[in-house]
């Protein structure tokens, strides 16, 4: 039974990784179509940062973290009004495979060779924001930054799921990725939506990475497979639905916990990608979940 | 009914409601729309007619401020910025465009209350659909698909919701772009029986229509748009009368319905 405790606060933990990066790519999906790559990146910057500006520059903790989201969000600002705002708002139509991935992809590559060149290659890991031993509970132990790590996921995968779905403004930004024209013609600026959920997505995987940190390390390269994590949990939510990312995020974390304790951690890659493969060519929707997180 | 709602705040009769002067349209090389220059009256209702691909859609899309023109666009006498739909939706200026350009995997109800997004207040869904809901007097046949993905409509319903969005926007000037383009024959006379009623409110209306013979069913008057320009129909200022291929039976000229 504790075997099974301890699997399933680990199985959580690394599924909330899963669920916020998966809600913060489908949220910004669902609004412009197009995949955030650089959400690792922004995971590592907060987490790098934030360490490097408690360690080198002995600024107190908290204040560390706000001036690290302020900059993750300038960095996110900055990449949309010089680089989104070019090639999607002034140049009709242009939404195909290359905007989709490659505009992201080398925002990944700028970060990382920037962060490289500003943090060095060492490895990582903000303060603890709980810090202590790992609360243990009979038999069961769950380290603290796992906890917040999992209160993070299911807030967050809340509060995108009720703005998407009872706000006028989460229907707004729903409707930019439906028909560009169709928002427009309604009085929706799609590019202030585009703009806004990036930054808001940039920060809030900063946030993640701050408080992930203590339990992995990043270092300069740890961005890419973040986001592809982000893109697998995504992926199993239709790439358009951050409540439904959160929950397939935690039961994938689980399933591959479970897996890995029981069978073999050999094949916890293998079982992820295989299911991924098999319901992305069946349906997304035999999830089952549909009814629950439409 | 909520037209007669947003009539109300309309202006008074006999005022000019829009005013396109001049207006072009190019893409790139190529000229869409060479110059546009026509006004319509508070309250009444004119189609745009003549042949596809000479410019009508791209006239009124640039009207409504969704592509970039030359030109000035006055709306109850204010004109309006280039290339801002937003300004266009808030002067009054609504337009339903061709094809509809619905959201196809949010439901009727949200499609319909996303057309009050530019005036709405309401921070949630459900309040804003409530302060927009009475359009559904006007498409009653829409009241059972309101929970329905509009992407999962037939083409007429789908036209129906497109029409129930850009009342919902408040209009005082409502474009159509071939409203009927592609549907039943029923569905037709569903969408020309509405607007007659309409033309019976004060809200102002600018038809583009291909079909000369359904628009001057319920428009007062018509202009004609050939090879990018808008000819002046006869008796009024228009300098050189009718255009190039002569006017025809479905020429220009000041018909009355």
């Amino acid at each position: 039974m504790s075997e099974f405790l301890n699997l399933l606060a680990a199985g959580l933990t690394s599924g909330a990784i899963y669920g916020i990066l998966g809600a913060c790519l489908a949220v910004w999906f669902r609004v412009c179509n197009v995949l955030n790559l650089a959400v690792g990146d922004f995971a590592m910057l907060g987490a790098i940062g934030t360490a490097v500006l408690v360690q080198n520059d002995d600024i107190p903790f908290v204040a560390a973290i706000v001036v690290d989201l302020v900059a993750v969000g300038v960095v996110a600002w900055l990449f949309d009004r010089l680089v989104l705002h070019f090639a999607f708002d002034r140049r009709a139509g242009g939404h195909g495979i290359v905007s989709v991935f490659f505009y992201t992809f080398g925002l990944s590559l700028v970060i990382e060779g920037a962060a490289r060149a500003l943090f060095g290659t060492d490895v990582h890991s903000a303060p603890a924001i709980w810090s202590g031993p790992a609360l243990t509970i009979a038999d069961f132990h769950v380290q603290r930054a796992g906890i917040l790590v999992i209160a993070l996921a299911a807030v967050s995968g809340l509060a995108l799921w009720a703005y998407l779905h009872f706000t006028v403004s989460g229907r707004a930004a729903s409707a930019c990725g439906e028909s560009v024209l169709g928002s427009r013609i309604v009085g929706i600026d799609s590019a202030l939506f585009r703009r806004r959920i990036f930054i808001m997505t940039a920060v809030l995987a900063a946030l993640f990475g701050v408080v992930e940190s203590p339990l992995t390390g990043f270092t300069y390269q740890s961005g890419p497979t973040i986001s592809l994590i982000g893109v697998v949990a995504a992926g199993f939510a239709a790439f358009r639905r951050p409540g439904r990312a959160v929950v397939v995020g935690l039961v994938l974390g689980v399933a591959e916990a479970m897996l890995g304790g029981y069978v073999s951690t050999e094949y916890n890659d293998v079982l992820l990608y295989a299911i991924l493969f098999v319901i992305l060519i069946v349906q997304p929707e035999i999830l089952g979940l549909s009814a629950v997180l439409a | 009914m909520a037209a007669a709602a947003a009539a109300a705040e309309g202006p008074d009769p006999g005022s000019v409601a829009l005013e396109v002067a001049s207006v072009s349209v190019n893409y790139g090389q190529f000229v869409a729309v060479e110059s546009a220059t026509f006004s319509v009256g508070a309250g009444e209702c004119v189609a745009v007619i003549g042949p596809n691909g000479h410019g009508k859609s791209s006239m009124v899309t640039a009207v409504a401020g969704l592509v970039r023109r030359g030109g000035t666009v006055r709306v109850f006498g204010t004109a309006l910025p280039v290339g801002d739909p937003r300004a266009a939706v808030r002067a009054g200026l609504v337009l339903v465009p061709e094809r509809r350009h619905l959201y196809p995997q949010l439901t009727t109800r949200d499609n319909i209350m996303l057309g009050s997004y530019s005036h709405t207040r309401r921070v949630w869904a459900r309040q804003a659909w409530a302060e927009v809901a009475g359009v559904l007097d006007m498409f009653p046949e829409l009241a059972p698909l309101l929970d329905q993905k509009a992407g999962t409509l037939s083409g007429g319903q789908q036209q129906m919701v497109a029409l129930a969005r850009g009342m919902a926007a408040r209009p005082k000037i409502l474009m159509l772009d071939e409203p009927c383009l592609g549907l039943a024959e029923v569905v037709t006379h569903r969408v020309y029986d509405w607007l007659g009623a309409m033309t019976a409110t004060d809200m102002t209306i600018v038809l583009v229509e291909e079909n000369p013979v359904h628009a001057l069913r319920v428009c007062h008057r018509a202009v004609r748009m050939y090879r990018g320009l808008v000819e002046q129909p006869a008796g009024e200022a228009g300098p050189d009368g009718p255009g190039p291929d002569g006017p025809g039976p479905d020429g220009p000229g000041a018909v009355s319905a």
